[in-house]
């Protein structure tokens, strides 16, 4: 397991020090990066403390790092912060690509954070004369962990929060943490986990499911008992073990941009649609998907047929990374209804047709794939005598399938990592959308063979000015 | 006239109705277009195969016969600006002999008038919309283009120098594709960047749509276009002239009367429109002699990186085998002839292409996948004959608009056959002599002509030689699917021809 970068974004009152013992036991390939909010920590002077004006500071340090993939990882007032980013990540507007997943620490929510008027009011009247003193800070540690913290990790969070802009402080509690982001931020349907204190209030563990789990379909829970709200200084061990799970669930179940791509994915020049459209495709497939228009089974057998169709690995340039569920794409593409606008006349509509056939060609297939595949394109398989209703002869199998090979492949092709793999950059171009945004259109100035343009990927040939052509 | 009846509405905004209506707007007549799809903003197509079939027609058609044809994004368009938001802007004239393909070969059919009849809509054509092409075009001394030619990607250099060593002429294709910037019709449209998605939708409004030409001078004559408005009644009085077409519109059924239809959905909606209300048919012709061009590949893997995908794609064009009597191609056993170009494609097109075409599947795919940016291709476009098996019919399923889907059986002829395998031999060979280490043949057919076709004589065909019903008087067709013949050259240019010499006989007919 190669290539992730954890980006951390602390909590009210907070910084970078909040994760020292989660970055200490993070293993040599996760590299991790803390990023101090505007009036947090080291960047205590930087103005603008609204939840998108948090998102733009985090996305610009993200954007200048260029890690091709990277989880965003927030506790408490970071992970409203957070879930903005990732959502922005994958909209394409922002010159970023390579996110992964998300990790929220007792995040707060896009929708309002519930927070008590009282307790609310008590932590406005800390900063109604200047900073924070010695015995609010002092309160603030005490009211969010469950048992007092180590010695270097309690100085760390009184300091952190001794040095918080008191506006930044008075924001988030006014206006930030009242935000509803949910319409902007919607579903994200992407790796996950969220880890919680038991003994937590607003955000603790019993609370995160109503909180995110609409926003995290996929989002793993985890309740971590005598537990406060300084998840990550409470329980570095566990939210490192988790990081680390969830990176080798990922890229277990994906295959890795490799880094020039990812910059060419996330420079400008590629119109923001495509580059979202090619960050929705690089998420990892969920390993519990539940197919939408075919059975279990019948992705089962899809997911054995794409296996011989489209083999996708070991590679021959890069090490071995996972591999994409072309099988579950190909069925989200059914539910939605999204044909190649013809089909052979004897066939059913395509879901109907793709159900008749997994189920005809389901046995055959569990005996011996690669036999069946060629038995298939051979026009040889028959549907079985045991289902004599089938509507599919062996030519109606084969007329099925060669549109089955069609789509399998295309949707292996639309991932980023094939495109790159592949060698083609044919998407990294962009029209007249460039003049809005103040920029040139970008083409493709250099035409000859074994050349490339400067901002092409290295491996595509030796680099020609492009005024020279 | 009733306030609510307009003196023409059309079907359709491609290359068909497009031309049609800025004609007869510019003559002063009130014209309604109806567009099934919707208004596309130039600069927000997407270079993105699996997104930019958001301007492509993906409701399914049926296919039949031998050789069923791949419709959607391959030969259909949906959109304001029909199927000119994806089509390849490869703007060949046609052949004066291939006009004369029955006189010529006692095959297929004559067209209803000669090449000089359409020659100046054709240079009307050219100008309206902008072409790009060579100062010295090998097959005609006296062509002209209004803009200078499109650079040459790496298929057209590979092509050219197999053609160079096989003597066979060749130039830079003639394109609507503007080389440099065009300000007209209140806007400007961009010189090409090549970036090679034409067929994604041009996102600079180089390449030629309806949309960036036709369209906005219509509208800036009085026409009215009405996007994602789907035509499926036309209503007749009892003398069957057409009073009235129904559209749906959100869901909303919406009456238009007219004085006069002009059907230009392309060679699949019109005939089904046509067959679904039972018009224009007492020759049994609506329908019949769906006709679809030859347009194998052959691709050849270099050592060099090609990576075609970049710049106009079929930048180079032979019409050497257009007329092969002519250039004296003694081994032409078929009627009729074709054209290659050269060929860059993106990449799911490709892998497509290589499942449909190539048939391969497991590790031979991947390795051609891997080998993609190594391959430069050809491509054929060739003549197909009228044939009594290859017919559009209706099929029983209806489709979202409760329409009958249209069924259309193909299969491709031995006169097909024949110039498939010439035009094939000779694409290898070019590239065997540009120094391809391996070939590989990719079938395929394009475009969808010919099943309402163009006849003098009454019983032969649907509409007279000016594209109006030989029933139905002011019931007129202005699409591919008046093509008595399919011609070697790629229709679109050819329609716009047609159309404007359509609308020029229905002004003087009002």
């Amino acid at each position: 397991m190669t290539g992730f970068t954890v980006y951390f974004l602390h909590a009210l009152g907070g910084s970078g020090t909040s994760f020292r013992g989660v970055g200490d036991r993070l293993g040599d390939d996760i590299r991790t990066v803390t990023i101090d909010l505007p009036g947090f920590g080291d960047a205590v002077r930087v103005p603008g403390y609204t939840v998108a004006e948090m998102a733009d500071h985090v996305l610009a340090r993200i954007a200048q790092d260029a890690a091709p993939r990277w989880l965003i990882a927030g506790h408490s007032m970071g992970g409203k912060v957070a879930s903005l980013v990732a959502r922005r990540a994958i909209a394409g507007d922002d010159p970023v690509f390579g996110l992964a997943g998300v990790v929220l620490l007792a995040g707060s929510p896009p929708s309002p954070e519930p927070l008590p008027d009282d307790k609310r009011r008590e932590m406005l009247e800390w900063v109604a004369r200047g900073p924070l003193d010695d015995a609010a800070a002092r309160r603030f540690v005490d009211d969010n962990t469950a048992r007092p913290l180590p010695g270097a990790a309690d100085a760390a969070a009184i300091a952190d929060v001794l040095r918080t802009e008191p506006a930044a402080w008075r924001h988030w509690l006014t206006d930030g943490s009242r935000e509803d982001l949910t319409g902007t931020v919607g579903v994200l349907d992407v790796p996950a986990v969220i880890l919680a204190g038991t003994e937590d209030a607003d955000l603790g563990a019993d609370a995160q499911r109503a909180l995110h789990g609409v926003v995290y379909p996929r989002a793993r829970l985890v309740r971590l008992p005598d537990t406060g709200h300084f998840v990550p200084q409470e329980r570095p061990d566990e939210v490192a073990a988790e990081i680390t799970r969830l990176c080798a669930e990922i890229d277990a179940s994906s295959p890795t941009v490799p880094a020039d791509w990812a910059r060419l994915l996330a420079a400008p020049g590629i119109e923001p649609r495509v580059r979202a459209a090619l960050a929705a495709r690089a998420i990892a497939d969920d390993p519990a998907y539940a197919p939408r228009a075919l059975t279990p089974a019948q992705l089962g057998t899809l997911r054995a047929l794409a296996d011989v169709v489209v083999p996708q690995g070991p590679q021959s340039q890069t090490e071995h990374h996972g591999t994409i569920d072309l099988a579950a794409r190909v069925d989200r593409q059914l539910a939605a209804g999204g044909g190649d606008g013809w089909r052979p006349a004897d066939l059913p509509p395509d879901v109907e047709a793709a159900r008749l056939a997994l189920d005809a060609v389901a046995d055959s297939v569990a005996r011996d794939a690669p036999a069946a595949v060629r038995a298939l394109i051979a026009g040889e398989l028959d549907a079985p005598d045991s289902r004599p209703d089938s509507l599919l002869d062996a030519a109606g199998l084969r007329a099925w399938f060669d549109d089955a090979r069609v789509d399998l492949v295309r949707q292996w092709l639309a991932h980023p990592a094939s495109l790159a793999r592949t060698g083609n950059d044919a998407y990294a171009t962009r029209g007249a959308s460039a003049l809005a945004a103040g920029d040139a259109p970008r083409g493709f100035a250099v035409l000859g063979a074994d050349l490339r343009a400067p901002w092409e990927p290295p491996d595509l040939g030796a680099p020609v000015s492009e005024d020279t052509r | 006239m009733s306030p609510d009846e307009v003196d023409v509405v059309v079907v359709g905004t491609g290359a068909g109705g497009a031309p049609v209506l800025a004609e007869l707007a510019a003559a002063g007549l009130r014209v309604v277009a109806l567009e099934a799809g919707p208004y596309f903003d130039p600069a927000r197509h997407t270079p993105d195969e699996l997104d930019a079939v958001e301007i492509n027609w993906m409701s399914d058609r049926l296919s039949a016969g031998d050789d069923p044809i791949a419709f959607g994004p391959n030969t259909s368009g949906r959109g304001v600006g029909g199927s000119t938001l994806h089509w390849g802007a490869f703007t060949p004239r046609p052949d004066a002999g291939q006009l004369r393909l029955r006189t010529e070969t006692g095959l297929g059919r004559d067209w209803p008038f000669d090449l000089a009849e359409l020659a100046p809509y054709l240079r009307r054509a050219e100008r309206d919309i902008g072409v790009s092409g060579p100062a010295d075009y090998p097959w005609d001394p006296t062509r002209r283009y209004d803009y200078p030619p499109v650079a040459r990607n790496a298929p057209a250099q590979r092509m050219a120098e197999g053609c160079d060593a096989l003597g066979i002429r060749y130039a830079t294709a003639p394109a609507a594709v503007l080389t440099r910037d065009r300000h007209d019709h209140g806007g400007t449209r961009l010189a090409c960047i090549a970036c090679g998605a034409c067929h994604q939708g041009c996102r600079t409004a180089s390449k030629a749509t309806m949309g960036t030409t036709y369209l906005p001078a219509a509208v800036r004559s009085g026409a009215e276009i009405r996007a994602e408005a789907m035509v499926h009644t036309i209503e007749t009085d009892a003398g069957g002239r057409v009073t009235a077409v129904v559209y749906r519109q959100g869901g909303v059924d919406v009456r238009q009367r007219c004085r006069v239809l002009v059907l230009a959905g392309g060679g699949v909606e019109t005939p089904r429109l046509l067959l679904w209300n039972d018009l224009a048919n007492a020759s049994g012709h609506v329908g019949r002699n769906f006709l679809a061009h030859p347009a194998a590949q052959v691709w050849g893997t270099f050592d060099a990186q090609q990576r075609g995908h970049r710049g106009y794609p079929s930048s180079l064009i032979t019409e050497d085998f257009v007329h092969p009597a002519k250039t004296r191609q003694a081994d032409a056993d078929f009627a009729g002839g074709y054209l290659l170009q050269s060929l860059g494609v993106m990449p799911l097109t490709y892998a497509t292409s290589l499942v449909r075409g190539g048939g391969l599947w497991g590790d031979d795919l991947m390795a051609a996948l891997d080998n993609a940016r190594f391959t430069a291709g050809i491509g054929m476009n060739g003549e197909c004959l009228p044939s009594e098996d290859n017919v559009l019919t209706l099929s029983g399923e209806d489709d979202e608009y409760g329409i009958p889907r249209a069924r259309i059986a193909f299969t491709a002829g031995p006169n097909e056959r024949a110039l498939e395998a010439h035009a094939t031999a000779v694409m290898t060979r070019i590239l065997e002599a540009a120094g391809a280490t391996s070939t590989r043949v990719l079938a395929r057919t394009a475009h969808t002509l010919g099943t309402c076709r163009m006849s003098v004589d009454p019983a032969d065909g649907v509409v007279d030689g000016d594209g109006r019903s030989h029933e139905i008087p002011n019931l007129w067709i202005a699409d591919n699917s008046t093509f008595p013949s399919a011609l070697a050259a790629n229709p679109g240019l050819t329609q716009m021809a047609l159309s404007l010499r359509t609308a020029a006989r229905i002004v003087a007919a009002m």
